[in-house]
């Protein structure tokens, strides 16, 4: 008996540890450094040559349409109910018909959009979502050069040939728990992709849509209105940075010197970037996504009903620079992109 | 090289009976005590008799109430999923009030108030035990030195979970039930109170948790090393002093030019040892109350070193504007 | 007081471990031996380093001192003295100096006829420095990985390698290692406390011997290891300390680059859950 249970503890054992072997996922040298910081200090990006090449092949670029050739009637007189590309010519538009159908539905083509018999119709919602989405692109490369600059986004940015972009996310339930007047945790204590497998809240995001503080240092030594949070909202705080972190495929030192998070001399020129990609998140999420939630079929909202929403995964998709800082806006100034010059 | 190198008992002796403890103590000692094979390759093969007694049975009741308030509640947030209660346990939280609760005295069952009832209990089992390791030394006429350094761990427990929320007004302070729960908490309040390592009473505990294996390495290992002269046997080397501790005396005067006695090295061990939850109670009990932001503190003193500037200096954006 | 009373009978020339009697005396309390000249060597040269590495640099404030590795950028190559080979010298000087210690340590073990125990344990902790500044930069391919050299500077080190995998506590390895630092000093205190407590009765008591310090720990948790088994123990989790402490910094980098809360995937996506 005794020896029957050694035995098994033994084989489960063993199971447990070539489990943790085989499928952790770990890595072996060579690994791809970069150095951000002062020498010493600890300020390195790492990654392996394996990883790399996976993410190259992960941003690699759509197939290009043609530009448009200038000139020409605006489609606005050729077609009928236009409403938001009012500026663009007929050329330009169908340009631009050819390659969204590429960026966002190559598989669903015109019809995903449009009632094929009658182009014009609005009866389908996702030709509502998409004027939306245009407006947002545009909206985006005209008033958020603060983050995106001349890079600029496009429909690919986000979509990637899928007509949801793989990384949104809505307001969760939670791990579904007993209730009643067991302890709720406010949500945390549950390993989730959001939170990055820590025990911390599985919803890091409402942040995003909402205006709820995300500094939580305290600005002074001694604790005279030093502003300091608590530490349930620096675990909000925590749990929403390490999102970000693996949205951009970066660590905390991309941005800050983790010996003080909060001071910004002690950081770097990329938390700027960062810091302007939040506000246009909460700027996007506010104005464009939440509010589609009365135009999307239930089937497309949340769990508790509110509409798919934008984080730093949706564009960056593991690349601290968007499809590995290529701009395919400069291409598309029907998409208010900067053309290159 | 068959010399005695005192790596594992290579040979058990076992006696008929289990020894049942010293005499002349008021407790009789009649079963309870097996021997165990593994047990002896290390030190003695002979496990129990252990005392129970009045304080013993009320601190384990006492803990064993905190752990089910603490895992019952735990598997309800899984709604009572075995297998997910297994999966995540690492995962699993029982966590304190939320800030608006302040001090309240019972929080909401489901936001908190476990929570408080699971730090009650577990706070009665500990100083029950604290108790009775005390009653322990005392009914057998030793020193109560162990006691006193249980102190010292319960001054950090205390500190943690009772003390700095009395302090700051807030339950919301303490660490939450769990493993890795605690684990974030650690980091979280390290980040909001701006860099633990800039906290000097952090950087002495760390220094004596360290010194501790330091110290426990170097006593450990010459003790095992004078083993062949019977080194082992401390309190009679004390007032007995035979070559093994000569050996061992001789052996740190001509490393390092200092030796400790065998009664002095148990000193260092003792403060050493003590030292570090104690130190590390203050360095948690003046975070936040006295201190807000360390590195911040660590600036005003100026041991912080500055680094060269490696590009041009970054402004908080909302300097001028709302704090995001 | 250079010798104590019992100590002449001790001094014994020869049992070298290079053999012959090269530097075999000894100075004040001091064993000097071959180890002993080599340890103070390279400590001079590296104190030396030090120093110049101060002055050189901008501050003679003892907490902001900073001697850095060179940029990741020289590899595993030998950099500019003021960019980093202050650093490399000292490293090797450290080394030398750690490593003369230790034999120094197992030479004068010989000489008084006891077993290597200890010059065995300081080896781990030598273990776990190589590891920091050797092992795990020539796996990363960069000297530029080594720690610092300052009282802050290594903390600020230790934070943001820490922060490079997001939260560190996730790491196993390191999990493994403050276990048993924790352990270590609660054993420590249960030892040292225990033997205080015997040799200290209360006044006018008299000294207790091992079955009383058997009884106690008994009585209070069901088990006492014993005289020789405490020792055993005590350099146990002493050594384990500072190996799973290298084994969690020999990780992080060389065979894991994500944040380490990420590597429980494994656990929570093992099929038995399904």
């Amino acid at each position: 008996m005794k020896l029957a249970a050694a035995f098994l503890g033994v084989v489960i054992a063993s199971l447990l540890t070539i489990a943790m072997l085989f499928t952790a996922g770990w890595v072996r040298p060579p690994i791809l450094s970069t150095q951000v910081g002062f020498r010493g200090l600890a300020m390195n990006q790492l990654t392996t040559p394996a990883a790399r090449s996976k993410l190259e092949l992960a941003n690699a670029l759509p197939e290009a349409v043609p530009p448009a050739e200038p000139g020409g009637p605006l489609a606005v007189d050729t077609y009928k109910n236009v409403k938001v590309l009012t500026d663009l010519t007929t050329v330009q538009f169908n340009t631009l018909m050819a390659a969204i159908t590429t960026w966002v539905a190559p598989n669903e083509g015109c019809g995903y959009c449009h009632n094929t018999d009658n182009l014009a119709d609005d009866g389908i919602y996702a030709k509502t979502v998409a004027r939306r989405m245009i407006q947002m692109t545009r909206h985006v490369n005209k008033d958020w050069k603060a983050h995106v600059a001349n890079t600029g986004v496009v429909c690919w940015t986000c979509h990637r040939g899928n007509p949801v972009p793989a990384n949104v996310w809505t307001n969760g339930m939670g791990w579904p728990q007993a209730g009643g007047f067991a302890t709720t945790n406010y949500g945390m204590g549950h390993p989730d992709a959001a939170n990055g497998s820590t025990a911390m809240t599985q919803d890091p995001y409402t942040a995003l849509n909402d205006k709820s503080v995300i500094r939580v240092q305290a600005t002074k030594a001694l604790p005279a209105n030093s502003n300091g949070a608590s530490i349930f909202a620096t675990e909000q705080t925590y749990s929403l940075m390490i999102a970000m972190s693996q949205g951009l495929g970066v660590n905390c030192v991309f941005c800050h010197n983790s010996r003080e998070f909060g001071q910004w001399p002690e950081s770097t020129p990329q938390r700027l970037t960062a810091w302007h990609g939040i506000q246009m998140v909460r700027d996007l999420n506010g104005a464009y996504l939440d509010p589609l939630k009365t135009v999307l079929p239930a089937s497309r909202l949340g769990p508790l009903g509110d509409a798919p929403k934008l984080n730093c995964a949706t564009c960056h998709q593991g690349a601290n620079k968007p499809l590995l800082g290529v701009s395919l806006a400069k291409d598309y100034p029907e998409l208010g992109g900067t053309p290159a010059k | 090289m068959s010399a005695f190198e005192n790596i594992y008992t290579q040979v058990q002796v076992w006696p008929e009976k289990p020894e049942l403890g010293v005499a002349g103590v008021p407790v009789e000692r009649e079963k309870g005590a097996l021997f165990n094979y593994l047990a002896g390759v290390v030190g003695n093969a002979q496990i129990g008799p252990i005392y129970l007694g009045t304080l013993g049975v009320l601190s384990a009741l006492c803990g064993f109430i905190a752990i089910e308030i603490i895992g019952l509640n735990m598997w309800a947030s899984v709604h009572w999923s075995p297998i997910e209660f297994v999966r995540q346990l690492p995962w699993l939280a029982l966590e304190p009030p939320k800030p608006e609760c302040g001090l309240c005295v019972l929080a909401p069952l489901n936001e908190g108030g476990w929570w408080q009832m699971a730090g009650f209990f577990l706070t009665m089992s500990i100083l029950l035990w604290w108790w009775r390791m005390y009653r322990r030394a005392k009914v057998l006429g030793l020193g109560t030195h162990v006691a006193w350094a249980f102190a010292s761990a319960i001054w950090l427990f205390l500190v943690l979970g009772f003390i700095r929320p009395l302090l700051m007004g807030h339950w919301s302070e303490a660490v939450p039930f769990g493993i890795f729960p605690h684990l974030d908490w650690t980091a979280a309040f390290s980040i909001r109170y701006g860099n633990l390592f800039y906290n000097p009473f952090h950087m002495l505990s760390i220094a004596f948790l360290y010194g501790s294996a330091v110290l426990f390495a170097m006593h450990g290992a010459t003790i095992l090393a004078v083993g062949r002269y019977g080194g082992e046997r401390e309190v009679e080397q004390m007032i007995d002093r035979g070559t093994a501790a000569e050996r061992a005396a001789l052996f740190w005067r001509w490393t390092m030019g200092f030796n400790a006695t065998m009664e002095s090295i148990h000193r260092w061990a003792w403060w050493f040892a003590v030292l570090v939850p104690f130190t590390g109670g203050i360095g948690i009990l003046l975070t936040g109350t006295v201190v807000d932001n360390w590195y911040l503190w660590g600036i005003q003193h100026g041991i912080a070193p500055a680094y060269p500037h490696l590009w041009p200096p970054v402004i908080d954006p909302a300097a001028t504007g709302a704090v995001q | 007081m250079a010798m104590l009373n019992f100590e002449k009978r001790y001094r014994v020339r020869g049992g070298t471990l290079t053999g012959g009697d090269l530097f075999d005396f000894w100075f004040g309390p001091f064993y000097v031996g071959f180890f002993g000249v080599t340890t103070l060597i390279f400590t001079l040269l590296g104190v030396a380093m030090i120093v110049y590495g101060a002055a050189i640099g901008p501050t003679w404030n003892v907490w902001q001192i900073n001697i850095a590795p060179p940029d990741l950028k020289y590899g595993l190559a030998l950099a500019p003295l003021k960019e980093g080979g202050l650093w490399q010298i000292i490293t090797v000087c450290a080394i030398g100096a750690f490593v003369s210690w230790a034999l120094r340590q197992a030479e004068i073990a010989r000489k008084l006829g006891m077993a290597y125990h200890v010059p065995i344990a300081f080896s781990f902790a030598i273990f776990a420095y190589i590891s920091l500044v050797v092992i795990r930069p020539v796996l990363m391919g960069a000297w530029g990985f080594g720690f610092p050299y300052g009282i802050i500077s290594h903390l600020d080190w230790v934070s943001n390698t820490g922060y490079q995998y997001l939260h560190f506590h996730y790491n196993p390895a390191h999990m493994i290692a403050i276990t048993f630092f924790f352990t270590n000093a609660l054993a420590l205190s249960m030892h040292g406390g225990l033997i205080l407590s015997a040799s200290n009765p209360p006044k006018g008591d008299r000294l207790r011997e091992t079955e009383y310090e058997d009884t106690f720990f008994r009585d209070a948790i069901g088990y006492s290891v014993g005289t020789l088994g405490i020792h055993r123990l005590g350099m146990f989790l002493a050594v384990s300390a500072a190996f799973w402490s290298a084994v969690c910094i020999l990780l992080s980098g060389p065979f894991w680059t994500h944040g380490w809360p990420e590597w429980w995937n494994w656990w929570l996506n093992l099929p038995i859950w399904r």
